[in-house]
Formats: C-alpha cells, structure tokens, sequence
C-alpha cells in the first residue's frame, strides 16, 4: 500500500487518526511498526509474540485515539515506547518466561562454526541475565540500546530523569558484567 | 581490563540478535483496524446534537405533503362507519330515557 502522507509528522496524522481516517492510520503504521517490533522482541524474544504485542498497541491506538493527547508535549514514539512496553510487561507477568529461541538465525555467516557456537552462547546467557534483571533496570538497557532513541528519549519514555536514567543503565550493566565475566 | 570489558559488553548489547518480523506485519495491522470501529468520546453537548440528527428529515415538504395526503384518505375512508356507531349510539340512549320515563 502506497504512503499517502509521507510528508506529515506524526501529530499532524494522529489528528488525522483521531478524525477516524484510515489512510493516516496506515501511514503511522508503516512507519513505526519496525522499530516498536525490535522492542517487542528485546522484551519477549517471541517473534510472535512480539508481532501480536505491536498489533495490539496499534489497534488499541486505532480503536481509541483519544488517548494520545498531543498538549502534553510529548512525542509520539516516546508515548507509544511506553505503551508498548507496558503491554509487554503485562504479557509477561501473564504468562511464563519463554525459554530463549536456541535456534534463531545467525548474524554473521562469514563466521566459523566455532565463533559461531560461542557467539550464539554469549547471546544466549546475554538475553537470560537481561531478563533476569529488575523491570525497570531491563526497561532502561532495552530503550537505551534501541537505535535512534536518544537517553532523553528513552528517560521520557520511562517517566524518569536523565540522572536515574544513567543510574539504571550503569546498575543493569555492573550486574550484567558480573554474571558474564566469563564471557567478557 | 574493565574498560575492555564495558567494551565487550556494549557490543553485545548493540548487537542483540533480533528475528525480523513477517514482512506484512504492517499490512496485517492496517487491514485488522479496518475491522475494528472507533471509539467515540462524545460531550453532553455533542450526545444530543447526535440524538436530534437521528429525527432529522432530509425532504421535510415531502413528509408533510405525503403526510396530508395519507390523513385525508384515512379520514375520508373511516367518516361513514362513525356516523354509523353514533346514530347506533344515539339510538340505545334514547330507548334508555324512554324505559327511565316509563317506570317513572
């Protein structure tokens, strides 16, 4: 489906949203849907979990846009970060914690089988001691290391300054540095 | 050593492994919100507004003349039998005064 509004800002096309059009929808869609994905998935490390958590967020927009109150001075990605990550954080205190895919694809095949084993392990115990961390530790370290969200961004995000910020990234990290020091 | 391994560990967190989502994730959400109805968040004001357009008539001289026309005939076609249940009527209460005058 072709971009009907490519040259709007978010606002002006959640206005638009907000008057019930479905090409602005779309065009928020497109737009965002990548990027709240990779959040997703540092959360739930479920493909399809991570997909039907995005659906949700963006049809609980659609179905609702009234909630986004554009006078807050607040941007969109940032509210809609925390919206995601909320629905995230209530999937998993819902269900169980899936165990890490063993089996998901490899991110250099130039790699020897090797490098490549140990990589995979590293990532493996990586993603099993970022999701044993405390909520908003493992919150911050997701935001903070998501492209193209800048510290601020991410501190809004969690309703929080940039000081405790940087104070949850640097506890998540000291932990993680522990609990890999063999990896490191 | 420890700035070696804040390194490491950066690098590890930037290069989390992310599997890519279906290609239509986008095209799925869009088509699934057409589904979907919005809700609306009306003022008291706005409530009522909508309750007096749901009475509004699009060709009101229409309605009317359609309306005259449809009583006439109505009328018309029912004047004769109430003529008829008065007289009947008319007639019951007479004979009524007439036994009253009788006993008197």
């Amino acid at each position: 489906m072709p971009a009907p509004w490519p040259e709007k800002d978010d606002h002006e096309l959640l206005a638009l949203v907000q008057s019930g059009s479905h090409p602005a929808f779309a065009e928020l869609v497109q737009r965002h849907t990548a990027r709240f994905y990779r959040l997703a998935f540092r959360y739930l490390q479920n493909k399809e979990a991570a997909e039907d958590m995005v659906q949700d967020a963006f049809l609980k927009l659609w179905e609702d846009p009234g909630k986004w109150q554009a006078d807050r001075n607040t941007k969109f990605t940032t509210w809609f970060y925390r919206v995601v990550v909320n629905l995230c954080l209530d999937w998993q205190k819902r269900k169980r914690p899936l165990a890490i895919n063993e089996e998901m694809p490899l991110a250099d095949e130039r790699e020897s089988v090797d490098q490549t084993m140990l990589r995979d392990e590293e990532q493996r115990i990586l993603e099993q001691e970022i999701a044993a961390l405390p909520e908003r530790q493992r919150t911050a370290l997701n935001l903070c290391f998501d492209e193209g969200l800048s510290n601020q961004d991410a501190a809004d995000a969690m309703g929080v300054n940039l000081k405790a910020l940087q104070s949850l990234i640097m506890r998540a990290k000291t932990t993680l540095k522990e609990r890999m020091k063999n990896y490191l | 050593m420890s700035e070696n391994q804040d390194e490491k560990l950066d690098q590890m967190l930037r290069s989390r492994r992310i599997e890519p989502a279906h290609r239509d994730l986008a095209a799925r959400i869009i088509l699934k919100a057409q589904t979907v109805p919005q809700v609306q968040n009306l003022s008291l004001w706005q409530a009522v507004r909508q309750l007096f357009a749901e009475f509004h008539l699009p060709q009101p001289g229409y309605v009317l003349a359609t309306a005259l026309v449809l009583g006439m005939m109505l009328g018309f076609s029912t004047a004769p039998d109430n003529a008829q249940m008065s007289d009947a009527g008319s007639v019951t209460a007479q004979s009524y005064i007439a036994s009253d005058e009788e006993l008197l």
